[in-house]
């Protein structure tokens, strides 16, 4: 087995180019044309963000009285201030207080929902799936009041929420952000189990796994790339959220980072490069996840897409 | 605790017909849950145990201004602070920024809201209290130093008082001091003064009027102060009530006369923010701009080489003694857990010493309510302003707070941007305005 590899792989190679251009996937000229296209989208879609990080440096009252055409006025201070100002070391850690429980809560609640629903035929098992994926497309906007006056109405103990009730404390948004990512999660996960081999199972079951073992120790390690793609998704989203955040949380120093951003902002005046720097700053983590994940990502996406 | 709760809050606070039968079962409720609430609340092992106020208490402050956000923030916490060492009360300051504050202030009021709370006097203020969602301060007035048309700015339509306030700033046409001074030219005082002096601007190749109104709101200072203008302060304030037709010969002629005037506004106003117009005007480029005084924040400087006067009558039968002059105060929400404490730092929140406190902290282009407060440290603007305000006749609040909120953001915003891109189309945009008018107002 080990030896034929490396002879069969470069016979396949060589095969490869001829197929290539006989119009196969792309020719030589083809590509250059989507090269250059995909070049063109991808500066279109990322100048204003370019444009954001250059006027993130620059003084307001530079910008203001030679336009944003102009070259000069550079400063960091619109950093140090926007940090100081938004007061983004508490709202980071609010973020962070959030983001983290939720994403564990979601990938471990929709993973033994969608090992159930792979691995075990009940009759109900396809509406069960479509009812997670349905409760997925529902907008949140539609059950804004009803989840406001059902929080409201919950009450928790003052150690839990200094409100007395669900508003205004983490546990309302950490709820209900695990709530509107179970679906996409939970159909992810068991479109990819359903993709391991049944065999695996069939020889646990052999030996004598319980159905807890054969979740836990056989069919988590397993599905560790999909896990990790889905918690890169995941912390970015949850991250992102600003709907529930601002609906849920009155309290200004409950507040998570991205409607934090807002109190750069003020009643009549607002300084755009200060706000540029702010945006900046709350888009960092973000990105620092999506790079130091992207391996993960892309394998686990691609992963699963080979298989029937 | 939670069979109070829901009971106390009003169930359909986001509607805005007022059910005066429901209003008066709500009162019952609350009056006879206050004394059993206080011993639930307290049996829950939770901070409003103790007494209602002095010291041991805790009232809640929720503010429009997030921490950090410079001036505005430092005069409400210095005022909370002051009220904290005077009464011996604690205050718990809950800081959120102006405008997330004022979008989820529905959801504020009805969730988990602070005892006493930023507000603005007018209809935005008078519609809470239609829904039973701000408490009745009727017992706290009169408060010394404020005269009786603050009162008045602080009564709801079922005439009792649910208001207190703390400060104002006038809308006003503002200019360079040294701009003007160098073309020799000096405020107007009648109609023709004014276009006359529009016309030399233009000669000399300055826009008379800086304009913007990418925001949506600005250039509904320029609609309030021409209905004042041209059609008195009653009709104004009967039109934002919804008790006038805004596709009648009144509003058309505002329009029109806009229409007529806006050859000497900067053009293509959506395009551009307040604050890129005011530079416009700080660079000379325009000679004034009707705006609030908030306008030196835009400038960068301290407003010594600013001044302004009062937009001139335009119609001599009614004058030019009414303008807008926005009042910001307090509220208290009625499901705040600790009322007395609220109504009792409401009633301080009034005084003299209140708006000394903020003063001190802090400079900021607005004026004391209240007549007992210092105005040693008001700038030659604020003393100007408190003057013009002093002089004025009436006062309108600016339409985004004499009128339904609903109204004022979806549908004047978008009507006078319709306007101010096709000004031709005065029939279509007034006919529209009244059409949704209806709807809105019943």
């Amino acid at each position: 087995m080990t030896t034929e590899t490396p002879v069969a792989a470069p016979t396949a190679r060589r095969a490869t180019p001829p197929a290539r251009k006989e119009g196969g996937v792309l020719s030589k000229r083809r590509g250059a044309v989507a090269t250059t296209i995909m070049a063109v989208l991808a500066l279109i879609w990322l100048f204003p963000l370019f444009w954001a990080l250059i006027n993130s440096f620059r003084e307001y009252d530079y910008t203001q009285a030679n336009g944003y055409l102009s070259f000069g006025g550079w400063t960091t201070s619109n950093y140090e201030d926007a940090w100081s100002r938004g007061n983004f070391g508490l709202h980071m850690r609010n973020s962070l207080l959030i983001t983290i429980p939720a994403v564990l809560l979601t990938l471990w609640l929709s993973s033994m929902v969608a090992f159930v629903l792979a691995r075990f035929s009940y009759r109900f098992n396809l509406t069960l799936l479509g009812v997670f994926l349905a409760a997925n497309l529902l907008p949140p906007q539609a059950l804004l009041i009803p989840v406001f006056r059902m929080f409201r109405e919950i009450p928790l103990p003052y150690f839990m929420s200094d409100s007395g009730s669900m508003l205004n404390s983490f546990w309302a948004l950490i709820l209900v952000n695990t709530a509107f990512q179970m679906g996409f999660c939970t159909f992810v996960l068991s479109n990819y189990m359903k993709t391991l081999p049944h065999e695996i199972y069939e020889s646990a079951e052999l030996d004598g796994a319980s159905v807890w073992r054969q979740y836990w120790q056989l069919t988590m390690p397993l599905v560790r790339p999909a896990l990790a793609a889905l918690a890169t998704l995941q912390v970015t989203w949850v991250y992102n959220e600003f709907f529930w955040a601002t609906v849920l949380i009155q309290q200004g120093d409950k507040l998570p980072v991205t409607s934090a951003l807002n109190n750069l902002r003020g009643q009549f005046f607002t300084d755009t490069n200060l706000v540029a720097a702010g945006s900046i700053i709350v888009a960092l983590p973000v990105l620092v996840v999506f790079f130091a994940l992207q391996k993960q990502f892309v394998s686990g996406l691609t992963l699963g897409s080979t298989k029937g | 605790m939670s069979l109070s709760r829901s009971s106390a809050i009003p169930r359909s606070a986001l509607t805005t017909m007022a059910a005066s039968r429901r209003s008066v079962l709500r009162g019952m409720a609350l009056s006879g849950l206050a004394v059993g609430g206080a011993n639930m609340l307290a049996a829950c092992g939770g901070d409003s145990g103790g007494p209602a106020t002095g010291s041991g208490a805790t009232v809640k402050f929720g503010i429009n201004e997030a921490e950090g956000s410079g001036a505005a923030y430092d005069r409400l916490k210095a005022i909370g602070d002051a009220y904290a060492k005077e009464s011996g009360t604690k205050v718990a300051l809950n800081a959120v920024d102006h405008n997330t504050f004022q979008e989820s202030i529905s959801t504020y009021l009805q969730g988990t809201p602070d005892d006493v709370f930023t507000w603005f006097a007018g209809f935005r203020m008078a519609q809470f209290a239609e829904n039973g969602l701000i408490t009745d301060l009727s017992d706290q007035w009169p408060i010394d130093g404020l005269n009786d048309s603050f009162k008045q700015a602080s009564t709801a339509p079922d005439g009792k008082q649910y208001f207190v306030p703390i400060s104002y700033y006038p809308w006003a046409v503002f200019y360079r001091k040294s701009v003007w001074e160098k073309n020799g030219w000096t405020p107007p005082e009648t109609n023709d003064d004014f276009m006359a002096l529009m016309d030399e601007m233009k000669g000399k190749g300055v826009t008379p009027f800086a304009f913007g109104d990418k925001d949506g709101w600005p250039a509904m200072g320029t609609f309030d102060i021409l209905n004042m203008r041209l059609n008195g302060f009653d009709f104004h304030m009967s039109l934002m009530a919804g008790d006038e037709q805004w596709d009648g010969d009144e509003v058309k002629l505002v329009f029109d006369t806009w229409r007529k005037l806006l050859p000497y506004h900067q053009e293509d106003p959506l395009g551009r923010t307040w604050q890129e117009a005011a530079t416009a005007m700080g660079k000379g480029e325009c000679g004034m701009y009707l705006l609030g005084t908030f306008v030196v924040d835009a400038l960068g400087e301290n407003g010594d080489d600013l001044d302004f006067f009062t937009f001139p009558e335009l119609d001599s039968s009614i004058g030019a003694d009414a303008l807008d002059a926005p009042i910001d105060g307090f509220c208290v929400a009625a499901a705040g857990k600790n009322q007395e404490a609220g109504k009792a730092m409401a009633k301080w929140l009034g005084s003299a010493a209140a708006a000394d406190a903020g003063n001190d902290a802090a400079d900021a282009p607005f004026i004391a309510a209240n007549s007992g407060a210092s105005t040693s440290t008001y700038s030659d603007l604020q003393k100007k302003s408190a003057e013009v305000v002093g002089a004025a006749a009436n006062i309108a609040q600016f339409m985004d707070r004499d009128t339904n909120a609903d109204f004022a953001n979806t549908v004047m915003i978008p009507s006078i941007q319709d306007f101010l891109k096709n000004p031709d189309d005065i029939d279509g945009i007034t006919a529209s305005i009244q059409e949704q008018a209806s709807s809105i107002f019943g």
